[in-house]
């Protein structure tokens, strides 16, 4: 009986540790909430609530490049510091959002000096919000309907919803992108595993490449050119390095292996 | 002291003045489309620099510094966006040159 009295708080306390120490494990976004971004930099000093900025929304229209090269928003949240005023001046969310431009119906323009309260509630509410929304869950579920299935992330397959014509990203902004010469794409290759029995990855430069150019990932992300120079462990790319940048966060997640280890096993 | 001017001054003034306000608009207008265009001149070459020579790349970086200069003078939306774009395409142009080194050194 005394046994249990040592035994219960000790059990308490390093319970209490692991949870301090965020070793619990972590709350996996819905699909919906996949690839939403947080940003405040300014939003709660000018006393508006932060901007939630959903990928989904925006890839099914645009190239990553275009809007992280060509547009300039850095590759993590918050990086890029984006002011109200800026987006005013037709740059980062304004590039699109200035109430000009048409997707179908006209993209709201994003930010204003002055607003009514009636334009706050209808305008400035569409990306200051932390409020979960009915309306966005539905707006994401009736397009993920039509879009090829995926086991994790968003659940949505991009690559397969481009590759069928679901989706047609534009990579070009006339007044916004450089024209720029015919991509070259650098082959594939294979990255050797680590693990006994695991599939070799075939890394695509050309599934890459397409959404993204070149100057998103090199020297940035990916320093080593030359194959092998580079070592990369699992831990890292959990950790949100090199493939961990994007994958995990916006496109599919890591933990989906058999989208990269798909080198067969030579037997 | 009395300045007297007659029609004729104040006309030959007035046309002065009118020009010196147009070349000043064309200036700052065409000055934009001067850095835009070297701008885009520079990055242009960015999804093709693997397949550019070793003198394309050191060209492609000169390219990105006088370009630099000029963005540098710009208002301040226009640097912080301009300025990471140019960095982007001028660290990729290294990057290739200097793999394009290590390959050529002898081994």
């Amino acid at each position: 009986m005394r046994k249990i009295f040592l035994v219960v708080p000790i059990l308490l306390v390093a319970v209490g540790i692991a949870w301090a120490q965020g070793g619990m494990k972590k709350k996996k976004p819905l699909p919906f909430e996949f690839g939403s971004v947080t940003i405040n930099n300014y939003s709660q000093q000018a006393g508006v609530p932060p901007v939630v900025f959903d990928h989904w929304v925006h890839r099914q229209y645009y190239t990553c490049r275009l809007c992280h090269v060509d547009i300039g928003f850095g590759m993590t949240a918050g990086s890029t510091k984006v002011r109200s005023v800026d987006n005013m001046k037709g740059y980062f969310c304004g590039t699109c959002h200035n109430g000009k431009m048409e997707h179908g119906k006209k993209v709201f323009a994003s930010c204003a000096s002055e607003y009514t309260r009636e334009e706050y509630n209808i305008r400035c509410v569409k990306c200051h919000t932390l409020e979960r929304s009915a309306a966005k869950e539905n707006e994401f579920f009736r397009f993920s309907q039509k879009m090829p299935n995926e086991r994790f992330g968003n659940g949505i397959n991009w690559e397969i919803a481009e590759e069928k014509g679901l989706i047609k990203p534009i990579d070009y902004l006339e007044g916004v992108s450089s024209k720029k010469a015919n991509l070259k794409v650098t082959p594939d290759f294979a990255i050797k595993s680590k693990v006994e029995g695991m599939p070799d990855i075939i890394f695509s430069h050309k599934k890459h490449t397409v959404w993204n150019g070149c100057a998103l990932c090199h020297p940035d992300i990916f320093m080593g050119v030359k194959k092998g120079t580079s070592k990369y462990t699992m831990v890292e790319l959990f950790e949100g390095k090199y493939c961990g940048v994007c994958h995990d966060k916006v496109a599919f997640p890591q933990t989906d292996c058999q989208r990269c280890h798909t080198k067969p096993a030579q037997g | 002291m009395k300045i007297i001017m007659n029609s004729k001054g104040r006309m030959k003034l007035l046309i002065l003045a009118g020009c010196f306000s147009l070349f000043t608009i064309l200036q700052a207008a065409y000055g934009e489309d001067v850095w835009r265009t070297d701008f885009d001149a520079a990055c242009a070459q960015s999804d093709e620099a693997m397949a550019l020579s070793v003198p394309e790349l050191k060209k492609a970086i000169e390219q990105c510094d006088r370009v630099q200069k000029k963005i540098e003078a710009q208002e301040e939306t226009v640097r912080k966006v301009y300025l990471k774009r140019l960095q982007m395409c001028r660290n990729l142009f290294v990057f290739v040159l200097e793999t394009r080194m290590q390959e050529q050194k002898p081994k």
